[in-house]
């Protein structure tokens, strides 16, 4: 009863109160947000045009100055932030496409950072040389500690939440044991590796942010994901084990090995995200890198139905919520560990399929259908 | 009996003490997910749920001393760990409400309860302690021990039953092995128990048969919030006396390993939340000696993947895994 929530596949007629519900989901978490909010907070409106504003650019007419643009800065860091969502959107989507809850995105992550920074660090050479390393090494890193569950469960069948979290810990004290140990930089104050020669770093688009050269990659990787689901057979068999595993079995379809894959597949996604993290925005790699981004991906994955074409849409929003947290908390009274409460019911509400009122579109979209085929059979 | 093995039995006795209260709060949660379980509704949410429970523990604690001034003072702990329960059971009905009411799926469901119970108890901690990492600020009380007399004379035999320094075990950690055999009773003995693993087993052939199928479903999913609130509350208020933010550290997800390891049996869930406290023990006995500490935190999850490993070996492949 709930494998139609987590396909997407969706028939076009359906496709708009599909939206409408997402909206509604939105929406109805950002009640729940304020309701909250307005329990411990003296001014619960200001925070809240806060968090949902917070994230803008300031663009201010003067006669003096023309149009000026300001607060670029907040802008540009969600667009950093959406594009290391949308990487974890993906690694997450894709596992769950072939009902896989996958939840080792951190992980992956963090190792891939970790592979990327040691090329980085020790490989000399012009950067067309050591960023398709780095990216390689990090993408190889990730499939195969994506490939971990995906073995664990395929031959002794353990639960893959269990043990994507288990490899979790297991990798973000690995990377932390390899920084504070191997890495670390003898002339930082803390423990954090050196600065990437500038070789490996991917050139900044906007001045005083790190946004960079990934924007123009992350086209490419959604369109990947995108053919990798619907263009290809291992994609194909990855939709259909999910759908209909039973059925999948029946055609003789190898429905272990979509299952080992779409996990691997999804940690090569991840990895790109921890490129981003180290070769873009940080341009090193702290020992205390704080995980967790790997769930805010599976929100984003719920968010875009699992289509890894909505996945930056869906990024970008939350994206935006999270920058209007962190400007909610410097300016009043309410902390940004709100966004963990929408974010906790957005989900709640994109999942629920009996949320809006059965008078709604969808059984207005029916009941158009049914008239049609009775005209029909009339 | 010569002086070696005096220091030998004392040292083993230490360490099954350790082993219990490192095993008490798993085995709360693993109990309560098993009985979920088996009831077709598999709960995800335990860790958060015991998040929720340790931190509305000590804050209604804390705060029932103001609310309800000139009670005595063993009261107040009682309040405490009665509103953890209350908001624990409050946080599974939303679980409940969502997946058999409004159709989500339980797992996402549960897993957004997890992220809920994450950011409502820091953003409540940052609002109520002004403090984003604990509550070590505030003073707040422990559920008493229970302490059996009239073994000073055998002090092996008084560590164990006692604990170190002869303050007995926490009144939870009996709770906690007095709910195994009770849970196990409830699942085999009783029309209820019955009926649980009914729903679980076949839910269209169970509501045929006149079972309430969606009644049994929340009496289960409440179950496991309680348990999964005694886990919590043993956290904040006898393992440790404060709330620290994340405080379970996955303890939730090893509870669910538990489930499975113990090939989803009372007795085996019992042994396999015992392994994953052993484990833990070991862990922090290792940290005695001079490994990075880093690896000393790898010892529990790679334990775990192992043991699931070494138990899967036997079961077979995806054809039966898990049916979800």
């Amino acid at each position: 009863m709930s494998a139609a929530i987590l396909d997407t596949p969706l028939a076009t007629p359906r496709a708009a109160p599909v939206r409408l519900h997402t909206a509604f989901a939105v929406i109805a978490a950002l009640a729940v947000g304020f309701a909250i909010t307005a329990l411990v907070s003296d001014a619960p409106v200001r925070a809240f045009l806060a968090l949902i504003t917070g994230a803008l650019p300031d663009i201010r007419w003067s006669d003096a100055q023309g149009f000026e643009v300001r607060r670029l800065v907040r802008f540009g860091s969600v667009v950093e932030d959406a594009i290391t969502l949308t990487f974890l959107g993906l690694a997450i989507a894709i596992p769950f496409r072939a009902r896989q809850f996958s939840l080792g995105a951190d992980g992956q992550m963090f190792l891939a950072a970790l592979a990327s920074a040691g090329v980085s660090l020790y490989m000399p050479g012009p950067w067309f040389v050591v960023l398709p390393l780095a990216f390689t090494a990090a993408i190889a890193t990730g499939f195969v500690w994506g490939l971990v569950p995906g073995l664990l469960k395929a031959r002794y069948s353990a639960n893959e939440i269990v043990t994507t979290l288990m490899l979790n810990v297991i990798a973000i004290q690995f990377y932390r044991l390899l920084i504070s140990e191997h890495l670390r930089d003898p002339n930082a104050g803390f423990l954090v590796t050196p600065v990437f020669p500038s070789a490996a770093l991917l050139p900044g688009l906007m001045p005083h942010t790190n946004v960079s050269a990934m924007l123009f990659v992350v086209p490419f990787v959604v369109a990947a994901g995108w053919a990798f689901l619907m263009r290809t057979t291992l994609g194909y068999e990855i939709r259909t084990v999910g759908q209909a595993a039973p059925f999948a079995r029946q055609v003789g379809m190898p429905v272990t090995r979509a299952v080992v894959l779409s996990m691997a597949v999804g940690g090569a996604f991840a990895a790109l995200a921890g490129v981003h993290i180290g070769n873009a925005l940080l341009k090193r790699l702290p020992v205390d890198l704080s995980p967790g981004l790997g769930f805010e991906g599976l929100v984003v994955a719920l968010l875009a139905r699992n289509d890894p074409k909505a996945v930056p849409l869906a990024a970008f929003l939350y994206a935006y919520l999270r920058t209007g947290a962190q400007a909610m908390e410097r300016t009043t009274d309410v902390s940004r560990e709100v966004v963990l409460v929408i974010q906790a019911f957005i989900i709640l509400f994109v999942v629920s399929q009996r949320l809006l009122p059965a008078g709604w579109p969808r059984a207005l979209l029916r009941r158009r259908g049914n008239t049609a085929l009775k005209l029909e059979q009339a | 009996m010569s002086v070696e093995t005096a220091s030998l039995g004392m040292l083993v006795a230490t360490i099954v003490v350790a082993v219990l209260r490192a095993t008490t709060p798993i085995l709360f949660a693993a109990l309560g997910g098993l009985i979920s379980d088996l009831t077709g509704s598999i709960n995800v949410a335990l860790e958060g749920l015991m998040l929720i429970a340790a931190f509305f523990g000590v804050i209604a604690a804390v705060h029932a001393t103001s609310w309800f001034p000139g009670l005595p003072g063993w009261v107040y702990p009682w309040i405490g760990c009665i509103a953890a329960i209350a908001a624990a059971l409050l946080a599974t009905l939303l679980l409940a409400f969502f997946h058999l009411e409004l159709g989500a799926d339980l797992i996402v469901a549960g897993i957004a309860i997890n992220i809920l119970a994450a950011g409502l108890t820091v953003f409540l901690l940052a609002s109520i302690v002004g403090d984003k990492g604990s509550t070590a600020g505030l003073h707040s009380p422990a559920l008493p021990s229970i302490r059996i007399p009239g073994v000073d004379q055998f002090p092996i035999l008084d560590m164990l039953l006692n604990g170190e320094g002869g303050r007995g075990h926490h009144v939870l950690i009996y709770l906690a092995f007095a709910a195994a055999p009770a849970g196990a009773f409830l699942l085999a003995r009783t029309r209820y128990g019955m009926w649980m693993r009914a729903v679980g087993e076949n839910p269209q052939a169970a509501a045929v048969a006149g079972i309430p199928v969606k009644r049994v479903r929340y009496a289960a999913l409440l179950l496991s919030g309680l348990l999964a609130a005694l886990g919590g509350v043993y956290l904040s208020m006898g393992y440790l006396t404060l709330f620290q933010a994340d405080m379970t550290a996955g303890r939730g997800f090893l509870a669910l390993a538990a489930i499975f390891l113990g090939a989803r049996r009372p007795i085996g869930t019992l042994a396999a939340a015992t392994l994953f406290g052993a484990s833990s023990v070991l862990a922090t006995r290792l940290g005695a000696i001079d490994i990075p500490t880093q690896v000393v935190y790898m010892i529990p999850p790679l334990f775990t993947l192992c043991a699931l490993a070494f138990v899967g070996r036997r079961r077979g492949s995806l054809q039966r895994a898990a049916p979800f």
